[in-house]
Order: C-alpha cells, then structure tokens, then sequence
C-alpha cells in the first residue's frame, strides 16, 4: 500500500464516520495538533468533525536525511471529533484494518500515554496506540486547550503515516518508502531534508529569528487585542516555529527555554479565549440542531 | 434459619486503564461494596477482585436478598408531657406517635439521665436487596479515586478512563443502575479482537469461564503466573533464563488480557551497550523482559509477552524486533557520541547547566558534594583514608553523565549515576569510583536498598543532604502530597542510608554544614539558615518515624523517643527498636515502670526548670527519701555502664531504672511531696526531677499511651 493509497483510504474512513475533510494548514507546525482546525476548533461547544493530512516540522529532527527513522519535516494523519463518541476506539481499530491489518495476525494494544503541550497550555489523557510493538497512533481526550477547559471533550487520533507505510510495505528505511508506485519517499524528499537539515542545524541567522520571534510575539499580541484571534493565531504558529528553530541552533539556555515556551503559552491562551469569545459572539454557527450521535 | 442469599457480580468495562491503577481501584472497590453492603443491612460473604486493562470486576459471595430489618428507638417528649395526671396520653404523646406510624399505647417510658421520656420504638421493614444494591453500586464508581481523572463526551463525570459498560448481577437478575450516561446490563465484553460480539453473562458464577472462553483471563493473579510461567518457558526454549522483574511483570499484567510470550532477537554488536542501558531501552518503552546466561550475563534476545492467541506470532514477533532495533541503535550512537569524551572531561561543561534556579550550575553542585564529602570522611570514624579519596573523586564526576547524549534521552534519564559509573569505568576510574557514582541516588525507591560501599555512602549521604539544604532554603518545602523536588525520597534515603551503615552522625551540624556550604541565596521564598535548619531536622525525624513504623514500633513510643534527646539517627533507631521489645515481651511490667515514671515526671516538670537539679544530701532525711536516692544512684550507675562506648545497651539501662520502680512507689505512697516546709519540698522535687532526667535519657514517659488510660 503506498503512502498515497494511505491516505486515501483513511480519507475515505472518516469522511463515512461523519468527517470534514479538511487541507493542510499552510503555516509551519510541528504537529497536527498546532494547525487551527484542531487547536481552535477543539474549543467550545460547537461539535466537530474533521481529518486531514498536515505535514509537520521538527527543526532538531533534522539529520540530513540520512538516518532511516528521523526527519526534519514528516506527515501527520489527524482526525478530530467533538464530541467524543462512544465508539471512537471501534473506529479507530477499524481503520486501521481497512489498511489490510488482520488484528488477528498481528498485536494491537492501547498503552497508556498521556499528553502535554506547555507551549500549547494543553493536555490530554490518552494511549500510544501499537502494532506488534510499535507506535503507530495517538490516541488522546483533550482536557484542557489553550489553558481553557474542553466541553464537550474532543477527541484525537494522530497517525504516523510514514511508520505504518514502512511497516506496510516492510522497508527499513523512509527513502525506501513508495509514495505512490512510480516516486520513492527518498526521490520526493531527501534533497529537501539534506538542505533543510543545513539549515536548520547550521545555516539559519539566530539573530535574525530572535528578533522575528519578539516582531511575531507583538503582531500577536497586537492583533488579538484587536478582536482578530484568527490571524493572531498565525503569529503564535510563527513563534513556535522560531522557536524550534532557535533551539535547533543550539541557541536557548536551560533557563531561557522556560521562559520562551511560557511566552508562546500565553500568546496561544489568550488567542484562546478571544477565539471562543468570538464564536459566542456569532452564537455558536456549528450549534446546529441536527441529530448527532453525542454520549449523554 | 439462614436467608436466601445470592452472589453479586459487578463489572465496569472501560477503554484500557493504566496498568498501575488497576489494583489501588479494586482494593477500594472491595472496601467501597463491603462498606456499602454492611451500611445497607446487607450481609454477605468472601469478595474477590478481578482486574485487566480493560475491566475492574468484583464478585461478592452470597449476599442476603434481603436488608435486615431496621429495629430503632426514637426518643419522644419527657414523660411528664406525654401522660396527664391520670396516666392517659396527652396529644403531645399522640402526635409524636402518629408521626412514626404507631398508637400511644405503644409509647414506652424509659428512664434517662434527664428523667423519665416516651421512647417509639420503629421498626424500618428491610427492602429487597435488588433495590437497594444498584445504589451502592452507583456510590462506589463515583467514590473511586485515581492519581489522575478525565472527562469525555459531552459528560462531566470523571473517571480514570471513559467506561463504556455496566454489568450488574445479583444471581440471575441484572441490578439496575446508571452511571456516565450508562445503565447496566448482563453482557461483558472478551477480548478486543479474538471474541465476537458481546457476552452474556446468565449468573455471576459464570462469569470467569465465560470471559475465558472469550480469551480474557480475568482472575489477575492467574494471569500473572502465567505469565511468569510462559516467559519462563519461552526463554528456557531459547537456551536463556527470562529475568522477571517483579515491576514490570505487574505491570504487563495490566497490559494484557490474554498473554502469549514469544521470544525476539536483537544483533548481538548491541551487547557493547551497558547492561543497564540495554534493559531499560527494552523494559521501560516496549516492556520486554531482558533474556540472561547461567552467569547473569545478557543474551540478544528478549521475551515479549502479547496480547493474544499464537495466531500471528511470527509477524508480532518480527514487528518487535523492528522496533528495538532503531532503539538500541540510538542507544549506541549515544555511547559512541559521549565516549569521545572522558567523564572527567565533561566536567566544566557542568558549569553551563542550572541545578535549581538560584542555586547555581551543577558544577557548583559539585563543588559542594566534595566539601560535604570531606567532612563526612572526617567526621565518621568508619571512613579510611582510601574511601575518603574515593569519594571525593566520585563526588567530583557525580552528575558529569548529566549531559551526555544517553541521560538527555527522557527513556534513559532514569539511568544517571549508573551510565555515569559505567563511563567512568571506560575512562580509566577506579571500581570503587564508579560503583559510588552508581550508587548516588540510592535508595530510588522505597522497595530499594541503600548504598552498601562506603564511597557510595559518602557521596549519596553529600549529595541528598545538599539537595534538602538548597531546597529548604530557597523554600521549595514539600506541601501536602506534591513534592516535585522528591525531598521527601531524599531524607528517607539519608536516615536509610545512616542506619544501614551504622554511623553516628549529629544531625544539626550535618545540616548546619550543608546550608552554610550553599552560596548566598536570594530567592523570592527564601527563608533563614535557622529556619531552614530547623525544617530539615523536623523532616528527617519525620522520615526516622515512618521508617521505625515500618519496624512495628508504636506510635506513642516513637514520639516518647524522640522527644527525649536525640543524639543521632541512630540513637534514637535502637533506643526505640530495644525499647519496642522490652514492652513487646512484658507490657504489664513496661507498664508498671511507665507509670512510676510518669508519677515522678508529673509532680517534678513544672517546678523543674525554676528549682534546678540541685539536691541537698544533708537534707535528706526521711527514710523513704533516702531509700529513693540510693535507688536513684545505683539505677544511674547501672545506666551508665549500659549506655557507655560506641555500642549502648538500651535494654540493660531500662532493666537499670525499672529496678527503682517499687522505691518510687512506695516513696510516693508514703511521702508527702509537697512539704509544707520549703526546703524539704524543694529537695525532694529536686530528687524527683533527677530521677526524671535519667528517664528522658531513654524517653519521655509523658509520651507514652497506656491502654484503659483515659
């Protein structure tokens, strides 16, 4: 099964479970979670239904492309539903078997894993999900986002596509990997590792991406304060990414790292609560009274 | 005649729940039904708990169909306004008789210490118990609790993970209930994948077999054994021996429902690794079990227990092997990264990473430990001059493993002391060096032992006390149960470590020393040396206390102990333990003593401290006084021969003082203490107070709880 044929598959999963099926958010991330259809759209009331691909970048999991397991920039599957629904774990299984993964040919286990962000003011209870020993999903209850309480509570489920591909298709390695069955993962996306690793690790002006960090942290600031969460939002993204950038570099302290990731914490918590009161303001528009199967 | 009874089965099905809560929530699951049942009026036999990931289970033996009546006597009014002169009821009487469903004349009259009063005696029929138990039921899923809750759905229940169903029993009938938008029902759930469909359960007695048959091993302890046995086994096929750590065979307990062991490989190169780092990269993350020689020496294999039948065991055996491979190679490439640099070479790097905030780098940590090392070597007579270099050294390299690439690992950082031992070794450091860096952080756990090589004393000793020391001053004190800074695990690793190697070690100029060694502190919560001293002194004898708890020794003794002098740790340890058994083999006699001793204690405390100990032999002039101070001198004789040199003899100094015992008495008996004339009363609460003194030599009588005493 090709990546492509993966994701494919998955799409058409979710979209029967009710699903949106949204595009990529266009602002580097470093997970699914960070891309607004999850982190904003898990806020509130309103229920929601989504599943997209987004590709995500961890600056220090640069390794110029050469180590078989690490990349610098990979994809995330990532399906939100709010409210949780009763069979969500059911489903979860589910898809994974309309991958061609007999549960009974193989060992799938939930292992306790709960989850953090502090730069995300966010938590959650959850499981790794495996397959024969390996981590192949998160699966995780948000409790608490941008330092705001989740009712209802939305649920996640992550993929790491590129880790179910290899097992699938049993490579070793991410360049061995068929994207679709004529282009390799490694013809697609090596060279862009390779350059970007140098860039990452090596090249990028930590000048200039700390004073982008405090530009981006004020236009932040300045344009939630305006009543404008949403491009505010993209500024707080912006940070992060610095941030990871800079930490790449090897350019935080001990000492600094808390107080930056304090910083991006309090940008994305008060973009928070100006998003919720925002869509109280436009009296929920997602509150429809259709029936949906919610728990209680 | 026995009442029909019935068993009660209750299951809560939920998505898995954390391998380490599963057992604290069905002991509370017992105590909550057993409560439950016996507040309802509900007898009922023998409870068994069952547990796996994904159920915690309870079966109650033959509980009674029916609650026992309620017989109960309501108080009414005094009979004087209950009955009228000619003894008929007035309506007070009837009103209060009406209201519990009863005539007057069914009104007693009883005598109380407030006068006679009208009792109704009301009798509350007992209820069928299939009304009452989904109550109960209902009660002891919301009483659980859990190190963590969640919230899910549209709910605002909290659980330890969402329940997604109910099963209530009593014999064949299912018990009604509700919870988290769930009601009860006869059906369980088998395994995940291996059993179809739900499972319906027709009585309680079944349910065991039923969930076997639908690959789920219920019973925890069998599924245990199994899996100890199956490993065993495994390994034994592969031509190893499975090492079964305790933990993590509990642990995969609650990870499976139906364990098959299958053994995997790894490529033997991997074996260069340190032992340690090979199995925590196998046990911590994918919770296999290390595969050792006769020798103890380790194999590249490793026994993963599945959740599961045999179908598929090859490919879940290759998807395993997959996935530790990348795991140790990440693990080597961390070993071959750090070896380029010697241990002691990384030293100064120390200098860049913060210990606490305020508290200066690690470097400056280690500074200190060598400091506090020094004075513990020369302030402990077992310390030789070998051991004291030893140490220093190994307190110099103590935390240089703290930024190497393994420890930076988060599924490795558990493993500092003893990748740094192990690289101190490959730099060309002495065993004794390496094996106290190793042993630094001991005891991690309550489970685990103290150091046992003298360095490894020093250094863990210098290392904890520093810890507390730079906490406490900067105010991080442990509130309630949060204790982040593991203090807690500090001070009872030091009054371990102090009692296991024997060592007399004052500890207020050990703490005095640690504080005045920290550099100048200017935290917002700051608090003084004295303070702090004083917290930290307060905290370790706290630890002593939980630590002789442990060794059965009483509460009152422990605080009767403590509040005598406490010389050393160690002091106050085998006073408490020799005086735990002198009580334990003769309580009336320890007693008796007490009692004596707290007559004397009783009269003398108060003017103590004005009058003195100043005792005027002269004046000594009634025969009885004079006999209680010959006891007096031939009890202190004998006490000090026992408590004299290194190793006192606290049972021989209470059989000292118990031997003036009955001269107290019988001077109590015969001597009127408080003399009028001033200087006979103040000598005698002078002899008393001596008498005292030897006392709280051994502990404070005043402390002491006699039972039937009020």
């Amino acid at each position: 099964m090709t990546l492509q044929d993966i994701f494919a598959t998955l799409d058409r999963f979710w979209a029967e479970q009710g699903c949106l099926l949204a595009e990529a958010y266009e602002i580097e991330v470093g997970a699914g979670t960070m891309a607004p259809d999850t982190f904003l759209r898990s806020l509130g009331p309103e229920p929601w239904n989504v599943a997209y691909v987004q590709p995500c970048r961890r600056p220090a999991d640069s390794r110029y492309g050469e180590n078989p397991n690490r990349l610098g920039r990979y994809f995330q599957y990532q399906v939100i539903m709010k409210p949780s629904p009763q069979e969500f774990q059911d489903l979860a299984v589910a898809s994974i078997e309309k991958l061609g993964i007999d549960p009974l040919q193989h060992d799938i286990r939930f292992v306790e894993d709960d989850w953090e962000s502090p730069t995300l003011g966010a938590s959650g209870v959850g499981w790794e999900m495996w397959l024969d020993g390996m981590e192949i999903c998160q699966y995780t209850y948000f409790q608490q986002v941008g330092g705001i309480q989740c009712r209802p509570v939305a649920v996640e489920l992550t993929y790491g596509p590129e880790r179910l591909a290899m097992y699938l298709q049993g490579v070793e390695d991410y360049r061995e990997l068929q994207w679709s069955d004529k282009v390799s993962y490694g013809e697609l996306r090596f060279e862009e590792e390779r350059q970007y690793s140098h860039y990452n690790l090596e090249i990028a002006d930590i000048e200039m991406l700390a004073g982008m960090f405090e530009m981006c942290e004020a236009e932040a600031m300045r344009v939630n304060e305006l009543g404008f969460p949403l491009p505010a939002y993209d500024y707080v993204l912006k940070c992060s990414h610095l941030f990871n950038l800079l930490d790449a570099r090897g350019a935080i302290s001990v000492s600094e790292r808390t107080g930056m990731i304090e910083r991006v914490r309090n940008l994305a918590s008060a973009v928070a609560r100006t998003h919720v009161a925002r869509r109280e303001e436009l009296g929920f528009p997602l509150m429809g009274d259709e029936a949906r199967t919610d728990e209680g | 005649m026995a009442e029909p009874t019935a068993d009660l089965l209750f299951e809560i099905g939920v998505e898995e729940i954390p391998a380490p809560a599963v057992l604290p929530a069905l002991a509370q699951l017992e105590r909550l039904l057993r409560d439950g049942l016996a507040e309802a009026r509900l007898t009922c036999g023998e409870i068994c708990t069952y547990g796996t990931p994904r159920r915690l289970a309870v079966v109650v033996s033959d509980v009674a169909l029916r609650q026992e009546d309620l017989a109960e006597e309501v108080k009414g009014p005094p009979a004087a306004a209950a009955f009228d002169a000619d003894g008929n009821p007035t309506r007070a009487a009837e009103g209060f008789a009406a209201g519990r469903g009863l005539q007057a004349a069914d009104l007693e009259v009883r005598e109380t210490d407030r006068g006679p009063y009208v009792f109704a005696k009301v009798t509350a029929a007992g209820r069928p118990a299939i009304e009452v138990i989904g109550s109960i039921l209902e009660r002891a899923v919301g009483s659980l609790t859990f190190p963590k809750t969640m919230r899910w759905g549209s709910l605002d229940f909290r659980f330890a993970r969402p329940i997604r169903w109910l099963l209530a029993l009593l014999g064949p009938d299912v018990v009604p209930m509700e919870v988290a938008g769930l009601h009860s029902d006869r059906v369980t759930w088998g395994h995940r994948f291996l059993s179809d469909g739900p499972v319906a359960i027709s009585e309680p007695s079944e349910y065991l077999a039923k969930l076997e048959e639908a690959y789920v091993i219920a019973d925890h302890q069998r599924r245990m054994s199994l899996i100890e046995q199956r490993a065993g086994e495994a390994a034994r096929e592969a031509g190893g021996r499975a090492r079964l750590d305790p933990d993590l065979v509990e642990e995969v307990n609650f990870m499976v429902e139906y364990p098959t062991a299958l053994v995997g490989r790894f490529d033997s190169r991997y074996l260069q690794l340190p032992a340690d780092v090979i199995v925590t990269v196998m046990s911590g993350h994918q919770r296999y079990f290390a595969v050792e020689n006769p020798d103890g020496s380790l194999l590249p294999l490793f026994v993963a227990i599945r959740n599961g039948d045999e179908r598929g065991l090859d490919t879940v055996r290759k998807g395993n092997e997959r996935v530790i491979e990348p795991r140790l190679a990440d693990a080597e490439f961390y070993l071959v990264e750090d070896m380029r640099t010697r241990l002691p070479d990384r030293l100064d790097s120390l200098q860049r990473v913060t210990y606490i905030e305020g508290l200066g780098s690690l470097y400056d940590k280690t500074e200190r430990l060598v400091t506090i090392v020094h004075w513990l070597c020369s302030y402990v007579q077992q310390v030789e001059e070998a051991d004291e270099s030893h140490a220093a050294r190994a307190a110099r390299l103590s935390k240089c493993d703290l930024n190497t690439n393994m420890i930076g690992d988060t599924k490795l950082a558990k493993l500092q002391g003893r990748v740094g031992a192990e690289y101190a070794r490959r730099s060309g450091e002495p065993e004794e060096v390496a094996l106290a860096i190793a042993e630094q952080y001991r005891p991690t756990s309550a489970a685990d032992a103290p150091p046992i090589t003298t360095p490894g004393r020093i250094v863990s000793l210098a290392d904890k006390i520093d810890h507390l020391a730079a906490c406490f001053r900067i105010g991080l004190r442990p509130t309630g149960s949060a204790d982040p800074h593991a203090l807690r695990r500090a001070a009872q690793g030091i009054v371990r470590t102090i009692l296991d190697a024997r060592w007399r070690v004052q500890l207020p100029e050990f703490i005095v020393l640690a504080l005045r060694n920290l550099p100048a502190v200017a935290a917002p919560k700051a608090i003084t040396e004295e303070e702090a001293a004083a917290q930290i002194h307060e905290f370790l004898l706290a630890r002593l206390e939980a630590e002789l708890e442990t060794r059965g020794v009483s509460y009152d003794l422990t605080r009767a102990v403590l509040s005598a002098a406490v010389p050393d740790l160690l002091d106050a340890y085998d006073r408490a333990l020799a005086l735990r058994d002198v009580r334990n083999s003769d309580a009336e006699a320890f007693e008796r003593v007490i009692m004596a001793a707290g007559r004397t204690a009783n009269i003398c405390r108060g003017p103590k401290t004005e009058l003195g100990l100043n005792l005027d032999l002269e004046a000594l002039a009634d025969e009885y006084e004079i006999a209680l101070y010959v006891a007096y001198v031939a009890a202190r004789a004998g006490l000090e021969v026992a408590l004299a040199g290194d190793d006192p003899d606290y049972q021989a100094a209470w059989a000292a003082l118990q031997q003036m015992c009955a001269t107290i008495d019988t001077f109590f008996e015969k001597v009127m203490v408080m003399a009028e004339d001033d200087a006979v009363r103040r000598n005698r609460l002078a002899l008393l107070a001596n008498i005292d003194d030897l006392f709280l030599r051994l502990l404070d009588v005043q402390q002491i709880v006699i039972e039937g005493e009020a």
